[in-house]
């Protein structure tokens, strides 16, 4: 099953392949949206981690504080069947594989999706980038 | 023999482009022409055409105390009339910006009166008497110093210096202050400085290609494209000789001999 971070992360527990898109620069919500769409048609994905830049929803500082932004690149994205907020302008997507895939396979499909979907150019590289059980901040989080 | 004032080294077009920025008697390009009214509301300070406020009487007015400093030091318009002190904070992204804060502290310095600036990473402020803020303001924005889209105007949460740029090669702003126009293909000001929206669209025109840009640019860096300052020999040596002068005599470097 795939899943977006936005929803929530879950951890393996093991160190499963993860790929990691980086686009040459931001992608808007519409853009965004695409390349999600497209990696959800690709098999063995487990998850979905996207990073960015927070696009916060009211000003915090500075004389105008509490004023709405009305960011036009944070909203409402289709993802699946599922509608997310989106709340970042996105610049990484994490992709977490499952354990028995071919990874090489499985990247081949990703590759593909980023290619039709992303015009700006991006890199992309398989490693392990982020955590995979949980840590003292989920317990402080929660 | 005569001091002749030095301002930068090297060869390479960064260096070049310093050396511009920094000599007064060099003219900054005009390239767009913004009205007054328009950067007075980006500024957000006043409303256009509204009184300037005062913190002092007029100084022809008043009894200034005998000093042989003010006697040599003429007052720049808004001190004469006691105007408040205002600001402008200028953003430069990293991804070749006309100017960095850093040359536009030295550029202020050398080439305007009556300011008082401060150097962040990627922000420069200026504050100054308002009605001369304003003028000075005006010019920056309509001079080769700004790029609409890698150059920002803000107050406050000035973060994206140093973000990548979005798809249509906008710096990052959090707060959105300006937008890209599609149809005109030109960046628009949307809200002032501090982010209060603005009741019209200030158009700051189109953005330089990146060939220009390369030509115009004072940073120097080692992303693609740009000149690796290591490669300028000169400009190498100059920042170790400070650095070693730094280091083996703090500020006096005078006393180094042979360095």
């Amino acid at each position: 099953m795939t899943s977006a971070r936005m929803m929530k992360t879950t951890y393996a527990g093991t160190p499963l392949p993860e790929v990691k898109i980086f686009t040459d620069r931001f992608l808007s919500a519409e853009t965004t949206e695409k390349v999600l769409n497209a990696l959800i048609e690709v098999k063995h994905i487990r998850q979905i981690n996207i990073c960015g830049e927070t696009l916060p929803l009211t000003v915090k500082s500075g004389p105008h504080t509490g004023i709405p932004v009305n960011h036009p690149e944070r909203k409402m994205i289709k993802f699946g069947n599922t509608e997310i907020e989106l709340t970042k302008l996105v610049g990484e997507f994490f992709i977490e594989l499952n354990a028995d895939c071919d990874v090489d396979a499985a990247v081949e499909e990703i590759r593909k999706a980023c290619d039709k979907t992303v015009n700006i150019g991006y890199s992309l590289e398989i490693g392990r980038y982020s955590k995979y059980r949980p840590t003292l901040t989920d317990t402080l989080r929660c | 023999m005569a001091y002749k004032r030095q301002f930068y080294p090297g060869t390479s077009v960064p260096a070049a482009n310093r050396r511009r920025y920094l000599d007064p008697k060099q003219n900054l390009k005009k390239l767009r022409d913004v009205a007054m009214d328009d950067v007075v509301r980006i500024m957000g300070h006043r409303n256009p055409g509204e009184d300037y406020k005062s913190i002092h009487p007029p100084i022809e007015e008043g009894k200034e105390p005998v000093c042989p400093i003010r006697e040599i030091v003429v007052p720049i318009e808004g001190a004469k009339k006691g105007d408040r002190v205002r600001y402008i904070q200028f953003t430069d992204s990293v991804y070749f910006a006309p100017i960095s804060p850093y040359q536009r502290a030295w550029m202020y310095l050398s080439r305007f009166r009556g300011l008082d600036t401060g150097t962040l990473s990627g922000r420069q402020i200026i504050e100054m008497r308002e009605r001369d803020l304003e003028k000075l303001s005006k010019f920056l924005i309509d001079s080769e110093t700004f790029d609409p889209a890698l150059t920002g105007i803000r107050g406050a949460t000035v973060h994206g210096h140093a973000c990548r740029l979005d798809e249509n090669g906008l710096m990052f702003d959090a707060w959105q202050r300006y937008v890209w126009d599609a149809k005109k293909k030109e960046v628009v000001y949307v809200k002032d400085q501090v982010a209060l929206p603005l009741d019209r669209r200030i158009s700051v025109g189109k953005p330089a290609p990146m060939a220009d840009l390369l030509k115009r640019t004072t940073i120097f860096s080692a992303y693609t494209g740009g000149v690796d300052m290591r490669e300028d020999k000169e400009v190498t040596e100059y920042g170790i000789r400070i650095h070693k002068l730094r280091t083996l005599a703090g500020y006096q470097p005078f006393n180094v001999k042979g360095v």
